[in-house]
């Protein structure tokens, strides 16, 4: 132990202003979670604060609008992991089997840049041409047809979010998986085709066994953050679409606490409530991608 | 794939156990310690009347007396001339300070750099108050984190229809706000002789209690606004688009159901409605201010009575005749210049739209006139009208600020409470003639787009603080009408049940009410079916709704004995 400290002590001073950085903006604020267990009130001192135990998630669990938030939260995570990550996959295969250069970077682009929009604009972008005042509704009216109702249908938000998601979304994930793929050997191709191996079969035994190990680990975080879905898609097409298929956790925390009625601790307890899920769900799909042979999150030295 | 070295502290296993270790531990810890209910967002009530530390009232004679005098306060008496303006204040304070003042704002805020603010400050004695505008839509909410953080500026500004979306707004109050007891107490006419003719009542409905429980700890905590009396909200009508359809103004829900039709045309791009959520329950007989009314001996909902059902009925039928804009759901809509556009002919709007709508179509050039629609009732029932009952704002001052600021901010109040016919009631209301506006042909002022872009907001330092009087005021015609308006509302005014008390609702039952907003929402833009009302009441009662009628039934036990 003290060998190894005397030889990775650079690298742990390294570590250091990341360290301190975490600690101030998210160990320290994490502290504050203890107040899911407080009957917390921002006027008085923090210690003169009752502890009510676990009152605050008996309510959080009592809640009839928790359950519905919770189900459509992972009704959209299932959905995003369903359709949209095998499309970044298909995409990036799609692109690394384009030669040409220029065709390459001008779809590169037009896939990838959604992402930097702000779902503002996104959602913003769908109102006027998909609305009902938008640009395909009014060329509708035009050859006589009726005004779309899609951005206001709550029994079809869940394309629409996927479309949102592919339109967004689907170009970033997309580089990453190109990355991996940038670091595949060629020579491997060039020998599996001196071999006789098919296009098909090229991909099954070498892209994909190559890039497994980004998947998973994407996978994993993705499951981590299964109870995170975004916020401001959700909160922007609220009104439009109806709470009842919108209302995702991270909504239901901001319109019954943030700037609801029911207080900070309840905000927290059901923040926590995510938190604790999320580390589960890490632990977990991290232990089943350790038993599948790959490398997972974090490596043992 | 590297075996794991058994070494390691960082086995698999093991950190998994940790955790699960730690989790527990975290979680078991409070739990041990104790495990008692939780007791805030309870609600409170307490009385508004009969203090003995109020300002003591002493008229402030008026410079001119109205032309039309009404029966205050659901029929306030109104001007349809324009008197040449006195000064209010003959020793004017010399003062230096700076202010930042939060207050709400709906339409694109005006810079703080216009000449309008620099007049002000100079007539007003040297005090800057600069106006930290947010949007008004959402300021009740968005305030709640403010006030917590203490990012509120030297002062904030609350209608008193914000108050709702408060866990509990009396803590707020006493905890965050300028105590101003000891300085508005007793004579106060010799420095503010404005602010001592305000009407007692209002500073009464300032006072906040330290412990609701106890009637000593009562305390003023703010500045009243004007109080405003008769119904502050009104369905605008365009009537010019009306006449092009020959159609007259409807008289009942039915009527008007026919008029809505015949204006409406979808495929072109013209509705009849926009909002509707407010105001229009009233048609229904519905109760106001939190929704109770005191039928049979009890406290009863507005969602528990069938004229409820009724009222999502009509605006469910609108929805699917396409009798309202389609994107109204959105909530992004901007209705007053829909309505000024004739994209929507009825507007629902504070009832200062009427003045608006005469100001920025004139400044604009767009044309069109408008005018509210009486009390309408459906099945031929006699109308209801929802009047005010309280003043209409407060603004409350920071607790950190001094006591000669606070003092230096009521010379300001002072200023603002000028009434109509003095020189700082011009200043404030129309700005600087010739920058802002001119007076017109009968001589009363007329803004220019200047003036109706910066002084025409519906908030700045007109609502600081409470004129002594309110008066209709503003285009002749249009106080007139006004005039008249009101005195056909007054005999439908709803009586309030909780005159004389604040009532604050347990956080629960606010709750409760946002979400049955929410789904009201649902079943009117034909998201979910009437027939799921009765499951919504059922998730109202026992979410909060029980629990609200036990606390407003003590508090009107306690007032009706």
């Amino acid at each position: 132990m003290a060998q190894r400290f005397r030889h990775d002590w650079p690298l742990l001073l390294m570590t250091l202003p990341a360290m301190a950085q975490l600690a101030v903006f998210f160990y320290w604020p994490s502290a504050w979670n203890i107040i899911a267990f407080m009957d917390y009130s921002p006027h008085r001192p923090f210690w003169e604060n009752p502890l009510v135990g676990f009152a605050w998630f008996e309510r959080l669990f009592n809640n009839p609008y928790f359950l519905p938030a919770l189900l459509n939260t992972l009704k959209y995570s299932f959905a995003n992991l369903l359709f949209l990550f095998p499309l970044s996959i298909v995409l990036a295969l799609v692109m690394h089997s384009v030669v040409s250069t220029k065709v390459r970077s001008v779809f590169q682009s037009i896939v990838y840049l959604p992402y930097f929009f702000s779902w503002v604009l996104v959602v913003t972008v769908f109102v006027q041409t998909l609305g009902s005042d938008g640009l395909v509704s009014n060329w509708l009216l035009g050859f006589g047809g009726d005004r779309l109702s899609f951005m206001s249908n709550p029994d079809t938000f869940m394309f629409l979010a996927w479309l949102q998601w592919a339109w967004k979304d689907a170009g970033w994930g997309m580089i990453i998986f190109l990355a991996a793929l940038a670091s595949i050997n060629p020579s491997l191709y060039e020998a599996a085709a001196v071999d006789g191996a098919s296009r098909w079969r090229r991909m099954w035994h070498i892209t994909l066994p190559g890039i497994r190990p980004v998947i998973v680990l994407l996978l994993i975080l993705h499951i981590g953050g299964i109870l995170t879905v975004g916020f401001e898609q959700y909160q922007l097409q609220r009104d439009a679409i109806g709470y009842q298929t919108t209302e995702v956790l991270d909504t239901f925390i901001y319109y019954r606490s943030v700037i609801g009625t029911e207080g900070a601790s309840f905000g927290t307890a059901a923040g926590l409530f995510k938190g604790v899920i999320g580390l589960i769900l890490v632990l977990i799909a991290n232990n089943v991608a350790h038993r599948l042979g790959e490398q997972g999150i974090y490596q043992k030295s | 794939m590297a075996t794991p070295s058994d070494g390691s502290i960082f086995r698999r296993r093991s950190l998994f156990k940790a955790a699960g270790l730690g989790a527990a531990g975290a979680a078991g810890l409070p739990f041990i310690a104790a495990c008692s209910d939780i007791e805030s967002g309870g609600g409170t009530s307490q009385t508004t009347e009969g203090f003995d530390f109020l300002p003591e009232y002493k008229e402030w004679p008026l410079p001119v007396e109205p032309d039309l005098v009404g029966e205050p306060p659901n029929h306030p008496s109104g001007f349809t001339t324009y008197p040449e303006p006195v000064p209010a204040i003959e020793n004017l304070p010399s003062n230096s300070g700076t202010f930042e003042i939060t207050v709400p704002m709906w339409g694109e805020a005006p810079s703080n750099d216009d000449p309008y603010f620099q007049a002000i400050a100079e007539a007003s004695g040297g005090t800057t108050v600069n106006l930290r505008q947010a949007d008004g839509n959402t300021f009740a909410e968005t305030s709640v984190q403010w006030l917590n953080a203490n990012e509120f500026g030297d002062g904030i500004m609350f209608f008193a229809w914000m108050l709702f979306a408060h866990p509990n707004f009396q803590e707020t109050v006493v905890n965050s706000f300028y105590d101003l007891t000891d300085i508005v107490k007793g004579d106060i006419s010799e420095r503010w002789p404005l602010l001592a003719g305000l009407p007692t009542a209002s500073w009464g409905q300032s006072v906040w209690s330290t412990d609701p429980n106890d009637p000593e700890t009562a305390r003023v905590f703010a500045i009243p606004g004007s109080f405003s009396g008769g119904s502050n909200n009104a369905m605008f009508a365009r009537t010019d688009l009306l006449e092009e359809k020959g159609q007259a103004l409807p008289t009942s829900v039915e009527e008007l159901i026919e008029v809505a039709r015949a204006v409406s045309d979808d495929a072109n791009g013209r509705w009849a409605f926009g909002g509707l959520d407010y105001l229009t329950p009233s048609w229904f007989g519905l109760a106001g201010g939190d929704g109770w009314a005191y039928i049979d001996g009890k406290l009863v909902h507005n969602c528990e009575r069938p004229e409820y059902t009724e009222w999502l009925e009509f605006r469910r039928l609108l929805w699917d005749e396409k009798l309202v804009h389609p994107d109204i759901p959105s909530g992004t809509l901007d209705g007053q210049a829909l309505h000024k556009a004739g994209t929507i002919v009825f507007q629902l709007d504070g009832i200062s739209w009427w003045q608006g709508f005469i100001d920025q179509s004139t400044a604009e050039g767009t044309g069109g006139t408008i005018a509210p629609l009486g009390a309408l009732a459906a099945k031929g029932r006699k109308p209801l009208v929802h009047v005010n009952t309280s003043v209409d704002s407060w603004t409350f001052l920071n607790k950190d600020l001094s006591q000669e600021q606070v003092e230096e901010f009521l010379d300001f109040c002072n200023f603002a409470s000028a009434p109509y016919g003095t020189t700082e009631y011009e200043l404030i209301n129309y700005g600087v003639e010739g920058t802002h506006f001119t007076y017109g042909p009968d001589g009363v002022p007329v803004f220019n787009e200047v003036g109706t872009t910066v002084v025409q907001a519906p908030v700045n330092h007109k609502t600081m603080s409470g004129h002594v009087q309110q008066f209709l005021s503003g285009a002749p015609d249009m106080v007139q009408a006004r005039f008249e308006y009101n005195a056909s509302l007054k005999e439908f005014a709803e009586v309030n049940i909780f005159e004389g008390m604040r009532v604050e609702g347990p956080a629960d039952f606010k709750s409760a009410g946002q979400v049955l907003t929410d789904q009201q929402n649902d079943i009117a833009f034909g998201r979910a079916e009437l027939s799921s009302i009765p499951d919504m009441v059922e998730t109202w009662k026992t979410n909060g709704g029980e629990t609200g009628r036990e606390h407003y039934t003590a508090a009107y036990d306690k007032l009706h004995g």
